[in-house]
């Protein structure tokens, strides 16, 4: 696909076609838009409804060009946004053609006479796809003299996205993406002609009702019938809360908008593009590994957008990894070394040197007793993760550790250590977002693509808008994800999913027949470690049918973290830790002395807790982990309570801090460099945002903490950590497929019920502080449950453990019977850390009091 | 009647709207109602259209688009379920021929679109009715009603073993909605804007299936042609625009009112017939097809009024909605009259129909209201080039029409009223405007909106 | 050279002493500079007292001198500044480093930021040359009300801004003087 030299003998391959643009001849594939074929050629025909991910709309009209076809020139000028090119058309864009200039001068007047003339104070100004047209193709001066149109602003269409109407060109871009893309479309164009907006149906209610009290005494037969409907549709909204605009993904219609018509609340009039530094960053929030580019000024984060990259995210990220960034410059960060003075038992403030002095005293001390543990978080980039893994090796002398912090289990090890770690990646043919764009079907198995990992389900929905993927989901419920995948729901009861994947084949036959096709892809959550028997069953069914499986976590780190080793069986590059070679290679690696690891695994999370509340551990090194993530938060207070010592490496404080003997501060993403390993295995290495600020990266503390304790490391940065990494070539051997057996979900009695389970995207999460606007964009927190279940409960129902209870509206669902869905971490139902429970417990259920 | 005997009144639509009850079952099956059909059905669908297509029936909806053809467009097999849409959201200001022929005769259009559906193996037809009609809606609804308790609709029809639904629906007060792809949009309940195209109704239309988008007059006219043959039919109008067509006059004449007559016809012959001038003052301008056509003066009274005539002269045949103005009218009012009826009507999807119009009414306003300059005038014209050929569909170049064609030939009204601050009561060529007829329509059907 | 030339030399002298004087008598007496002698900012203020700035930061970025900081704060329903969104909650101008080019003015949208003709701008410690908001803002004429305050002026908006001027005069706010002081009654 490069340009055509100027001979008229071009070779035009199969599926190609040959026009002329401007005097130059150039080959296009079938199909292609004139607009991008003339962009190809060097030729920016201006444009603003067109955008290369979105269908065609040909509404704004500035993208005129001229067209002759078969030697007859098209009467009009045409929109070269939805002209797809054909053989033998000469094409004169305003390069060489009056009349397409001065159409698109004409359009651009038109659509300045109703803009209004604030650039100096808008957020756009400076990086306005109008502005910038307007001064290429536009006129210099305007002939309007008469009255603009405007309108109140700016118009909340959400507590995250503001609408200011005047600025608005009616592009289409937002209702498009919200209605083609999310599907989400909760907004879209009102009213018509030259008082067409956009909003949303609770706008459209503010509109009603404010046209219904300036003329309240509309008493007029004609209008009473309107006005009556207008009072009831407001006091629908007023009582409901109107459909506001809801969407996981609100953000990308702000970065879309070619005008400064929708602005965030969170970076409206807070700084311009032109003082702003941009630098490419990674997300860290989820495993997709989105493209990001950060914009700062004065040392501090203003806003992120979606970066650009057509193998991941394309142009889009959620509205999580847009928005929730503030927590690294929340005032009770950490910034300075604590260790607890031993008198006081208070932590104090001090120097790095003496932090650090009695972080190695304290380790080394409880090294040479019982031992310590590592717990460095799911949150790690790969080059931390490999320092805390190393440092557990050569430092601490010990496998004991395990970064899921979130339920685990023997057999997601197993399961890990055989089917996803060193795969490959995307170059080992290894599952990639492409892929689930042109699947013949994609099975999420305990696996909630929208909440869980939003980039994926925006592929997923991709490929079955246009590539016909049939996406089916094994769950509790059609939740939103299953519904604008358009997707098929296999319904289970919670902790039924191996079962349900083991007879697919009888239940499901037509599934089974689409997941022996080429290209069929197996997609399993991280909740699948709470399933017994759920992994080795997808092991049993992927071999079975010849479908490819991905592991889709839901921290940015996890798949690092693995391919690390922090993990109780595995060693760096995926080698078993029962491998006696693989022990020698390492041991080589690491200048060892042979036989220095331990021949056997170490124990994962939940047994090092065990083991320090039976005294046989000692010490904890913890990253960011909070307790109530973990299985049971009341086993790890235990056992923090119990620690002879622990060492905290943490941003926040956090529910370790009260229990940390020395905290260490170290750098949140955008102060260091690094790298995440999203799901695929694709590195997403980033660089360090903003500079010079002091913090620190895990591997560089665990660096200089080994160097007290008389070891070394060489992960002084992340470029030397990735680099010692990187030259203990992939292992050769891989660890045994899981087997273990899947149990039945027990039988709830009376009064009880089957406890199903996962967290929101938008919901409590510790790196969520300091986003009110992004909190009012959440879900709306319920408990759901199928009408049977909710049966004599009344409007709310208490869940309840003998740990505790949550009490929520019931939102009755299409769930099996006897099963209560709840959001994992959200206000008012945090289920680790009230009742101790999570995915296929049971809990009681009664009606309760709100 | 005054008129004088060689009128070529030609009624062939309008035969039976004088009987009483026209629109009972029981008198249209007097009149030769129902016959067609079942030759109709009793032939090959394909023998239907190569018959419409012989007799060169084109739309009565505006462009003019050879009927025949566009059934033919339709697919041969039956993948996707096809659908026959009759475009009635009748609103081009000045038109008034469906609204009473649905009235009238509603039986006409029902066998039209049985034969039409037969032909083109569409099994629901959807009649999409102006949301104000009221009156003829609750007819056709009960001439639908008598048709299926008669077996002309419904399963298995006459034992021909063709089935046809028939759903008549009401729109809600727009005029886009006569915008063929608009109309669709509507009709599956959605905001009516117009689609892209490609791909066209012929390919995925309705529920993004298979479907015709017909005018009521052209459905109409179909079983005539089937009964009375090709022949007949190019016996009456032009080579190229045969047939009969109802002109619906209206504005200063003695007599407004609906004449079938064939394509061809002039305003000279359509003035006599409907009694001349009203009060005898002269004929000042006048619109051959509505506002969306570029206005004619008295020097065209001799223009044939049939597709190629109107377009040779500079206009339009669009709807044949002739609207005739006296010496009376300031044609600035007229103009800015019909410019708010499009800025109103907008549907605000394209930029240069949305802005345009609320431009364009904004300037005519001043200018009616003696506030203009002479560089407004070339502003109009500048600002309606913009508009013309430039927007997403038919409603910018309809919009543009009167505007560009009022300058055209009454500039010297435009510059009076520049002249002084309040020309419209100094200047005595300009007296005060009276209220047009058909101006005040609000919906209407814009030109090219189907064949 | 003659006799007198000596004399002459003198006559000079004396012509001048009858006279003006063309010396000033600064600063025991003062020297108003011409009125519209670009000297220091102002930050201008609405008729009903509330102020101009909008926090936009623009004068900031015209500012080739980099000699002016601003930070732009929300007003509140509680709150109120400015008419609009935002005030500058912040802002500084550093005399130090101030060439009085007035770039900022031509790039101030709200004609908040006029500069007077008060020229007095020299001190002897670096501190006091950065003049804050409470130095900047234009003092408080008649009818006028200190922020933060409700809009005072119309119904709505498009009252405010219209006929801001016309209703302020009903207040009490002298005419030509409501927004834009230029002379040195504005001195702090």
């Amino acid at each position: 696909m490069t340009v055509a030299p100027e001979k008229s003998d071009v070779d035009v391959p199969e599926g190609y076609v040959k026009l002329t643009i401007d005097g130059e001849e150039i080959v296009a594939p079938k199909g292609e838009l004139l607009i991008r074929t003339a962009e190809r050629l060097g030729t920016v025909i201006p444009r603003f409804c067109d955008h290369p991910l979105l269908d065609p709309a040909g509404a704004c009209r500035q993208c005129l060009v001229e067209v002759e076809m078969n030697g007859r020139p098209m009467p009009k000028p045409q929109a070269s946004c939805t002209l797809t090119v054909a053989d033998g058309m000469v094409v004169k864009t305003q390069v060489t053609s009056e009349v397409a200039d001065k159409a698109q001068q004409g359009v651009m007047e038109l659509l300045l006479i109703n803009h209004p003339l604030d650039c100096p104070i808008c957020d756009k100004g400076g990086e306005c796809p109008l502005q910038n047209q307007a001064m290429a193709h536009g006129r210099t001066d305007s002939r309007f003299v008469d009255k603009k149109r405007t309108f109140p602003k700016p118009l909340p269409i959400s507590s995250q996205v503001l609408l200011d109407r005047e600025r608005c060109v009616l592009c289409q871009r937002c209702t498009r993406f919200s209605d083609q893309i999310a599907g989400d479309p909760f907004i879209d164009l009102l009213e018509r002609g030259a008082h067409q907006q956009i909003g949303t149906a609770e706008t459209a209610d503010v509109l009603d009702a404010a046209s219904h009290t300036s003329e309240p005494d509309s008493a007029s037969a004609g209008k009473s019938a309107s006005a009556g409907l207008d009072s009831a549709s407001a006091g629908k909204s007023a009582s409901a809360g109107g459909q506001p605009f809801q969407s996981y993904f609100s953000g990308n219609t702000i970065q879309i908008c070619p005008v400064g018509a929708l602005t965030s609340a969170q970076y409206r009039f807070r700084s311009r593009p032109f003082d702003l530094v941009s630098t490419p960053s990674v997300c860290e929030h989820c495993s997709s590994g989105c493209a990001e580019r950060t914009d700062f000024r004065r040392g501090k984060v203003m806003r992120k957008l979606a970066g650009d990259d057509p193998e991941v995210n394309e142009e889009w990220i959620c509205d999580k990894g847009r928005f929730a960034f503030r927590y690294a410059a929340a005032e009770q960060r950490i910034r300075r070394p604590l260790v607890r003075n031993v008198e006081t038992g208070e932590l104090e403030e001090t120097s790095w040197t003496e932090a650090l002095r009695a972080a190695a005293d304290g380790l080394a001390k409880a090294r040479d007793g019982k031992g310590v543990g590592v717990l460095p978080g799911g949150r790690v980039t790969l080059e931390d993760a490999y320092a805390y893994s190393k440092f557990a090796r050569v430092a601490l002398r010990t496998h004991d550790v395990d970064h899921r912090a979130r339920a685990h289990s023997a057999e997601e090890l197993d399961f890990l250590a055989s089917r996803v770690v060193s795969d490959g990646g995307p170059a080992g043919g290894g599952v990639t977002f492409s892929d689930l764009e042109k699947a013949p079907i994609a099975l999420c198995v305990a696996f909630e693509p929208e909440e869980e990992a939003p980039a994926v389900f925006l592929r997923l929905r991709k490929g079955a808008r246009a590539n016909d993927v049939k996406v089916v989901h094994i769950g509790q419920w059609a939740s939103p994800a299953v519904e604008k995948t358009f997707g098929e729901l296999l319904a289970c009861a919670p902790g039924g999913e191996a079962g349900a994947v083991d007879g697919i084949a009888q239940h499901a036959p037509d599934v089974d027949e689409a997941l022996r096709s080429e290209g069929a892809v197996v997609l399993v959550g991280e909740r699948a470690a709470e399933v017994p028997g759920l992994p080795t069953a997808l092991h049993r069914l992927v071999e079975r049918t010849g479908a490819r499986l991905a592991w889709i976590p839901r921290r940015a780190g996890e798949r690092g973290a693995v391919e690390a080793g922090t993990l109780p069986t595995l060693l760096p590059g995926g080698r078993p830790v029962t491998d006696a070679d693989a022990r020698a290679e390492v041991e080589r690696h690491w200048g060892l002395d042979p036989g220095t690891l331990p021949a056997d695994p170490g124990r994962d999370m939940t047994g090092m807790l065990n083991a320090i509340v039976t005294r046989d551990l000692d010490g904890l090194l913890v990253g960011g982990v909070d307790l109530d993530d973990l299985p049971d938060p009341a086993l790890a207070r235990k056992a923090f309570d119990a620690a002879e010592f622990v060492v905290s490496l943490e941003l926040l404080p956090s529910t370790v801090t009260p229990y940390a003997d020395v905290v260490l501060p170290i750098a949140p993403v955008d102060e260091k460099s690094g790298t995440f390993v999203n799901w695929e295995g694709r590195r997403r290495p980033f660089a360090v945002t903003l500079d010079g600020t002091g913090a620190l990266a895990d591997c560089r503390v665990l660096d200089t903490l080994g160097v007290e304790m008389d070891t070394d490391l060489f992960t002084q940065t992340s470029d030397a950590a990735l680099g010692d990494l990187d030259r203990l070539a992939a292992a050769t051997a891989r660890a045994a497929a899981p087997d273990h057996p899947s149990a039945e979900p027990p039988a709830p009695g009376d009064g009880q019920a089957l406890l199903a389970t996962w967290r929101q995207l938008i919901d409590d999460g510790s790196l969520q502080i300091d986003e009110p606007a992004l909190a009012g964009t959440a879900r709306r927190v319920v408990a759901r449950m199928s009408r049977a279940t909710a049966d004599g409960l009344g409007d709310h129902v208490t869940v309840s453990t003998d740990r505790g209870s949550v009490t929520l509206p019931v939102e009755v669902t299409d769930l099996p019977d006897g099963v209560v869905w709840l959001p994992g971490n959200s206000p008012g139902s945090k289920l680790r850390a009230t009742l101790g429970a999570g995915h296929g417990a049971v809990v009681d259920i009664a009606g309760g009091d709100r | 009647m005054s008129t004088s005997e060689k009128a070529p009144l030609t009624p062939v639509l309008t035969k039976r709207w004088l009987s009483p009850q026209s629109w009972r079952l029981e008198t249209y099956e007097k009149l030769e109602g129902y016959t067609a059909m079942r030759k109709a059905l009793s032939a090959a669908p394909e023998q239907v259209i190569q018959m419409v297509k012989d007799a060169g029936l084109r739309g009565r909806g505006g462009a003019g688009f050879p009927a025949g053809v566009k059934w033919g467009f339709m697919p041969k097999d039956e993948e996707k379920p096809h659908y026959l849409v009759i475009n009635a959201d009748e609103g081009e200001p000045g038109t008034c021929k469906d609204i009473p022929l649905m009235m009238a005769d509603p039986h006409a259009l029902i066998e039209g679109c049985i034969i039409a559906a037969y032909a083109m193996r569409s099994h629901h037809c959807f009649i999409y009715v102006r949301g104000e009609a009221l009156h003829p809606m609750r007819r056709l609804h009960a001439a639908v009603r008598e048709a299926k308790q008669a077996g002309y609709l419904g399963h298995d029809i006459l034992g021909s073993g063709f089935d046809l639904e028939m759903t008549v629906h009401a729109g809600a007060g727009a005029y886009i909605c006569g915008e063929e792809t608009a109309l669709l949009d509507s009709l599956e309940g959605r905001r009516g804007q117009p689609r892209l195209k490609p791909p066209f109704p012929a390919a995925s239309g309705l529920y993004a299936a298979p479907t015709t988008v017909n005018n009521v007059e052209t459905i109409a006219t179909v079983p005539s042609i089937i009964n009375g043959g090709s022949d007949w039919f190019r016996a009456m109008g032009s080579e190229k625009s045969p047939g009969p067509k109802i002109y619906s006059v209206s504005g200063h004449v003695e007599r407004p009112g609906q004449y079938e007559a064939p394509l061809g016809t002039t305003l000279r012959e359509l003035l006599e017939m409907c009694g001349g001038m009203k009060d005898g003052i002269p004929l000042k301008f006048w619109t051959p097809g509505g506002s969306s056509t570029p206005l004619f003066t008295a020097d065209h009274l001799d223009v044939a009024l049939d597709f190629e005539g109107a377009a040779e002269a500079g206009s339009m045949l669009g709807t044949t909605a002739v609207q005739v103005f006296n010496e009376t009218v300031s044609v600035p009012w007229a103009v800015m009259k019909w410019t708010q009826f499009y800025e109103h009507e907008s549907c605000g999807k394209c930029t240069p129909c949305r802005e345009g119009t609320f431009w364009l009414a904004q300037v005519l306003e001043r200018m009616v209201d003696g506030r203009g300059s002479e560089e407004d005038i070339d502003t109009l014209l500048d600002v309606c080039d913009n508009i013309g050929g430039r927007s997403f569909c038919a409603l910018g170049d309809a919009a543009v029409s009167p505007i560009q064609s009022g300058i055209k030939y009454f500039r010297d009204e435009f510059l009076a009223l520049c002249e002084s601050n309040r020309p419209a009561r100094a200047a005595g060529t300009v007296a005060s405007p009276e209220p047009v007829p058909g101006s005040d329509s609000q919906a209407a059907q814009p030109v090219g909106a189907q064949a | 050279m003659g006799i007198f030339d000596p004399v002459k030399g003198f006559g000079v002298t004396f012509g001048m002493m009858f006279k003006k004087v063309a010396t000033e008598e600064y600063p025991e007496i003062g020297a108003p500079a011409a009125p519209r002698y670009h000297g220091r900012h102002q930050l201008n203020r609405h008729p009903d007292g509330l102020e101009k700035c909008v926090g936009c930061e623009l004068c900031a970025w015209a500012c080739p001198a980099d000699a002016i900081f601003v930070e732009g704060g929300d007003n509140t329903e509680e709150a109120r500044y400015s008419p609009g969104e935002r005030y500058g909650a912040d802002y500084q101008i550093n005399y130090l480093r101030c060439i009085g080019c007035g770039l900022c003015v031509e790039a101030c949208p709200t004609r908040s930021l006029t500069m007077i003709n008060f020229y007095e701008l020299a001190d002897d410690n670096r501190q006091d040359l950065i003049w804050t908001k409470e130095d900047l803002l234009a003092p408080l004429l008649p009818g006028m009300e200190q922020p933060p305050h409700p809009m005072r002026l119309g119904e709505n908006e498009q009252d405010y801004y219209v006929n801001g001027p016309e209703l302020a005069r009903d207040r009490g706010v002298p005419e030509h003087e409501t927004v834009e002081t230029d002379t040195e009654e504005a001195v702090r």
